[in-house]
Parts: C-alpha cells; sequence; structure tokens
C-alpha cells in the first residue's frame, strides 16, 4: 500500500501476509509509523483517495474485498467486520445520544424497526457492562467517562454481531484499571461469540496478554510472526529482540533497558535491503539485500542463521 | 542516608470550579494533605492513574501552582509563601521535564536557544560561556553539536525530550521533577530516555521526582514508590517492597492489572479486576476513598478514613485492613 506525497512515494504497508482464523485473536504490534493501523484501514476501504495505491488480495471469509466498490463495502463495514478505535469521539458523535447511535447502525444493517432497534441498544450496553442502561441510552457521549465510551463503542461494534473485530490500540487511552476490564470484556464476547480479533497496538504486554497469534511490523514490513509464546520467548528478530527488552519489567529491576539505537526508520526513507539493518547491532554484508520472511509456523526476515539467533539471544537475557 | 532535599508536609489542593449553568461552583481536591520526603540522590516515583492529582502534586511542588495549605521545603527553605523574586534562586535548583516534548518547546526558537534560555534568564555567564554550555550540554544529553540552529518540529519525540532534559540541566540543578516524561515515547526510544536519565543521575548526583501511570516504567527508575489514587497517596514504599508485596488493595490490583511480557519469569498473581470507574474528584467518598471499589472494604471504611501510618520498615499505608505476608 502507497502513498503519493509531495514528498514522495511511500509505502506505508509493503508485503504483508497474514491470515486470521475464526474464533482467534492476531496482534499486530509495531512501533509509530509501522503501518499496522493503515494496514487494517486499507483492507477495509477506509483509505479511498487518488494518491492511494493498494495491490495485492484480501480474502474475507473466500471473498476478495479488495477494489470491491464502497456501496458493497459498506454492507460489510460494521456489519460483518467491526472496527473499534483508540479515541472513542472518533466514532461516536457528540451531537446524538449513544443509544440512537447503536440503534441507528442497527437499522441500516438489519431493517429492524426504531422500537426493536433501540431495546437492542440497551440490551448491548447491558451485555458490555453499562451500568444503568436504559437511562444511558439516552445519554450523550459526553455524559460518559473514557471507559464507558469505549465500552458504547464496543457494543456498537458488536450490535450486527461481527464475524471479525479490527481493534486499534482500544486501550491505549486508557487506565491500567480500565484496560483491564476492556481487554476483559473484549475476551468474554470473543468466547461466547466465537468473532476474530485483529488487535493493533505498540504494548508488548497487552499482546502476549490477549493475542493467539503476533505480527511484528517494522517500516512497514512484517518482521516476525509466531504464535505469543513464540515471539515472547524464542523471538527470532533482532527487532523484536529489542521491543521487547526495551520494555521495564515489574518483577525484576533490571539495571539498563535494552535499547535500539536510531529512531524508527522514515517511511519516507526506507533502506534498500533490510529495513531494520540501520538500527541492527548484528547486521553484516548480506543486510543489504531484502530477506523474505521465512519459516513454517513461526516466521521472520532476517538473514542470521538460526543457530546464530538462538545464541544471540540466549547472550542477551543473560546479560539483562 | 544523605540529607533530606525536599520535604512536603500536608500539601492539599483545591479547584473551585463552575458546574453547569448560573454560576453554581463547586470545590475540587485535586490534592489532598500529601506528605513526603525525598532525600539527595534518590529517585521516588508517584504512580496513580488519570485524574489522581500526580501532575497537580508536581505543579504545587514546583510553585507552579499556590499551594492551599500544607507546606514544601526544598533544601531546608520553606518555599510555600515566598514571593516570585524570592522564589527565584530556589527555581534555578529545581526544574521540570514535561510529558508533551511537542508542546514545551517553542517552535519559533532555535533549539540552542531554548536551552540558552534559562541561562539568559538567571545571568550565567556571557554569551560565549553560554554557548559553550549548550554544546556541552547537547553532548551530556547524546545530541549532535551541529543541530543547536535547528528548529523543534526538525527532531523526533525522543530527540525532543533530549532537549527538555538539556534545558532542565542548564542551571545545574539538584532536583529534576519529571512529569511523564517519557509516555509520549515508542517504547525502544523510551528505553533510551531511561537509560539517559539513568546515566545522567550518577554523572551529576541529580535527585529525581517521576512522575508516571506506568507500573514497569516507575519500577524500573525509582528507589521508593508513592501510590496515588483521588488525590491522597495511599501507599509509599520501596520499590522492591511495593512491587513484591503491595500492602493497600488499590496497589494489589492495580500490579495484578498491569499487562506483563508472559516469558516464563514473569510472576503469576491473581488479576483483580476492580469494578467501576474512579470517582468524580468534585464527589468524593466519605471514608476510605477506595472503599467503592475495594473488594476487601468493610464497614469502618465507610465511615472512618485511614491515615498513612508509617511502619518499622519504613512502608506506609493508608488502609483499615492491609494486606499482610
Amino acid at each position: 500500500m502507497s502513498f503519493a506525497t509531495r514528498a514522495g512515494v511511500i509505502r506505508a504497508v509493503d508485503g504483508l501476509s497474514m491470515s486470521v482464523e475464526r474464533g482467534e485473536t492476531v496482534g499486530i504490534v509495531g512501533e509509530s509509523g509501522s503501518g499496522k493501523s493503515v494496514s487494517m484501514y486499507s483492507i477495509l476501504g477506509l483509505l479511498r483517495d487518488a494518491n492511494v495505491t493498494i495491490e495485492g488480495s484480501v480474502l474475507f471469509e473466500g471473498r476478495e474485498i479488495l477494489g470491491r466498490p464502497d456501496s458493497e463495502l459498506r454492507a460489510i463495514r460494521g456489519k460483518d467486520i467491526a472496527m473499534i478505535f483508540q479515541d472513542p469521539m472518533t466514532a461516536l458523535t457528540p451531537v446524538y445520544t449513544v443509544g440512537w447511535q447503536i440503534a441507528e447502525q442497527i437499522r441500516q444493517h438489519t431493517g429492524a424497526s426504531k422500537k426493536q432497534a433501540r431495546k437492542r441498544a440497551i440490551e448491548l450496553l447491558a451485555e458490555v457492562a453499562i451500568p444503568d442502561p436504559a437511562r444511558r441510552v439516552d445519554q450523550y457521549p459526553h455524559e460518559f467517562s473514557g471507559g464507558m465510551r469505549q465500552r458504547a463503542m464496543i457494543a456498537m461494534a458488536l450490535s450486527c454481531e461481527p464475524s471479525l473485530i479490527i481493534a486499534d490500540e482500544p486501550t491505549t487511552a486508557l487506565d491500567v484499571t480500565t484496560q483491564a476490564q476492556i481487554l476483559e470484556l473484549l475476551g468474554q464476547l470473543q468466547q461466547k461469540r466465537g468473532s476474530s480479533i485483529v488487535m493493533i497496538t505498540h504494548d508488548m504486554g497487552v499482546i502476549s496478554e490477549v493475542a493467539h497469534r503476533v505480527v511484528v511490523m517494522y517500516a512497514g514490513r512484517p518482521a516476525e510472526i509466531g504464535t505469543r509464546t513464540q515471539l515472547v520467548r524464542e523471538p527470532r528478530h533482532p527487532y523484536t529482540w529489542g521491543l521487547l527488552g526495551a520494555v521495564p519489567r515489574l518483577d525484576s529491576k533490571r539495571t539498563r533497558l535494552i535499547t535500539i539505537p536510531g529512531t524508527p526508520a522514515s517511511p519516507l526513507d526506507v533502506p534498500e535491503g533490510c529495513a531494520f539493518a540501520p538500527r541492527c547491532a548484528y547486521r553484516f554484508d548480506r543486510c543489504e539485500e531484502r530477506p523474505a520472511l521465512h519459516g513454517d509456523d513461526h516466521l521472520d526476515a532476517c538473514w542470521l542463521e538460526e543457530p546464530d539467533k538462538v545464541r544471540l539471544r540466549r547472550a542477551i537475557e543473560e546479560a539483562s | 542516608m544523605s540529607e533530606v532535599i525536599l520535604d512536603v508536609q500536608d500539601v492539599t489542593k483545591t479547584f473551585t470550579v463552575r458546574h453547569g449553568g448560573a454560576g453554581a461552583r463547586g470545590r475540587i481536591q485535586a490534592v489532598g494533605g500529601v506528605s513526603f520526603e525525598i532525600r539527595r540522590g534518590e529517585t521516588l516515583g508517584i504512580v496513580g492513574e488519570s485524574g489522581c492529582g500526580k501532575s497537580t502534586l508536581a505543579r504545587c511542588i514546583a510553585q507552579l501552582l499556590p499551594v492551599s495549605s500544607g507546606s514544601v521545603a526544598f533544601n531546608g527553605v520553606t518555599l510555600t509563601g515566598l514571593s516570585r523574586r524570592q522564589l527565584r534562586s530556589h527555581r534555578r535548583e529545581m526544574q521540570l521535564v514535561f510529558q508533551d516534548p511537542y508542546a514545551s518547546l517553542n517552535p519559533r526558537r532555535t533549539v540552542g536557544d531554548i536551552v540558552a534560555e534559562p541561562m539568559r534568564v538567571h545571568h550565567r555567564g556571557t554569551s560565549e560561556q553560554i554557548r559553550d554550555r549548550v554544546a556541552d550540554l547537547f553532548r551530556l544529553v547524546g545530541l549532535d553539536v551541529s543541530s543547536l540552529v535547528r528548529y523543534p518540529h526538525e527532531f523526533s519525540g525522543g530527540q525532543r525530550q533530549r532537549i527538555g532534559i538539556a534545558r532542565a540541566l542548564a542551571l545545574n540543578p539538584q532536583l529534576i521533577i519529571a512529569d511523564e516524561p517519557v509516555s509520549a515515547l515508542d517504547v525502544s526510544v523510551q528505553a533510551q530516555v531511561l537509560n539517559l536519565m539513568a546515566d545522567l543521575q550518577d554523572e551529576l548526583g541529580l535527585t529525581y521526582l517521576f512522575i508516571a501511570h506506568d507500573l514497569g516504567v516507575v519500577r524500573h527508575v525509582s528507589d521508593r514508590v508513592g501510590v496515588m489514587y483521588l488525590g491522597e497517596l495511599v501507599e509509599m514504599a520501596s520499590a522492591e517492597a511495593l512491587y513484591q508485596a503491595p500492602a493497600h488493595p488499590y496497589t494489589e490490583a492495580l500490579l495484578s492489572v498491569a499487562p506483563e511480557l508472559d516469558d516464563g519469569r514473569a510472576r503469576t498473581r491473581e488479576r483483580i479486576v476492580l469494578a467501576g470507574d474512579v470517582p468524580d474528584p468534585s464527589d468524593k467518598p466519605e471514608g476510605c476513598p477506595f472503599h467503592p471499589r475495594c473488594p476487601v472494604a468493610q464497614d469502618i471504611c465507610r465511615r472512618v478514613k485511614p491515615t498513612l501510618e508509617v511502619a518499622d520498615d519504613g512502608r506506609a499505608v493508608a488502609c483499615h485492613f492491609p494486606r499482610r505476608r
């Protein structure tokens, strides 16, 4: 996926292939500008502009959805695929009541009557544990606390029983106790309805608690894909080592955090070969050529030989 | 043990706010009776969720906001009640680093000017001496001296935070008050800034008051940690003791839900997911401020407010039924 800008063409997402199974939670993790959000926005047709080019293929329940006309996508968005954003106010309008907004979505997609839709909105608010839903349904978003708005947005996302929920940093703006409530709620709802979740976040801790599988993105490219246990316990890509090592821990005080020198690659200036090479302590000649994502169930895009990766990772662990 | 550098006694800050229409006024107690000491060379971390009053407390300590009651003494001198003029010489010794590296640097000034500003204001040396000192400060925080003539927008978030730190160090302060200094940064950059702050502390013998919401970050940098809830300190202990065995039910719940890497080394702790939201500070509960959400609250907690009791091991907790291990 690329943007044509005045400063040149930006390849915001470059060669991302991934799949999400029914009932599975896949985490996409990366720092600012890694392409984690735009990759998901582009598959939903949310980036429609003459300057945006999207290539490749996106199959949803076996059907190609890339390049479909907006009218077709509108029937899918909100109904089969729902989105949860970091800031609930991007999804809720301040000028209508919360209940009206949820009911409107239900009516759009199901043709339910006003009365039915309102009743369903109250049920949904109750389901996401908003206290006193029959009264809250007639309130405006500004009368809700931050956590409650996030719940209301989840209620709206769930209103048409979507089979896939894309959650973009759903808890980043929330306090840790509220974050725990929301993550628990999402987990319960997923179990109950069997929906799939794509969780986009920069927080390795959140990812390691909720995701079954994880995609690590760097400069628009997937650096590593694996189960959360593989990612956290046997990470293979030097970028993943850096990301994990930089997280301050609760259980022990490390004298120094592992840092990745420099700053994340600018999307305007991604290196020819491995995108991470300029910041990588283990780069060698071969890194001037771009490594392909390789492996069976645990994939990574790094030229280091497998035994070297294991050796280096152990050395880092012992040093910390 | 080294001497006390900052002594905060019973600091309270109340704001008057207009509610709704008709000029109805209400009072919000943002900070309610907070007391602690910081010793020279140590890092005290203050952790709490949004609205707990931690930033207001920082501003009261830095004398950017007048306290409503209580006192703040720095190096043995009581700052509360001093005039702006009298404060000036003390302000040099106490500098702030802010959260938002985008909002805290003037976009129209070069970064060299921004770092030189405190020295000009306080008449520290000739313009040549100031120029040399700015270059030294840039090297100290790991920035390229050739970038002195550039403007803030040309720098990344992490670099801007380094500029903010260089500015704070310009007058050789003793105490740095850092209010969420790394929360706007990506994790790899956050680690760089945290390591830099640790290096500077070793090199310059700085004392830090470090305010943040991220439990891992606070654990990493702090010698002692205070936990705030609804404007009050509910627990304070050494970082080690607090994270190993939290005594206050709020601290316990907070730690139990902090997302952590499950790499096989992490603790196994039962998750305590608190119900409801933090109450509106304008409508603080009677008794213990935490009782409406507390899993172990008893009748007494609804009526009697617990005071912060200091135990023999130096741990202080404001709870009628502290957890014992």
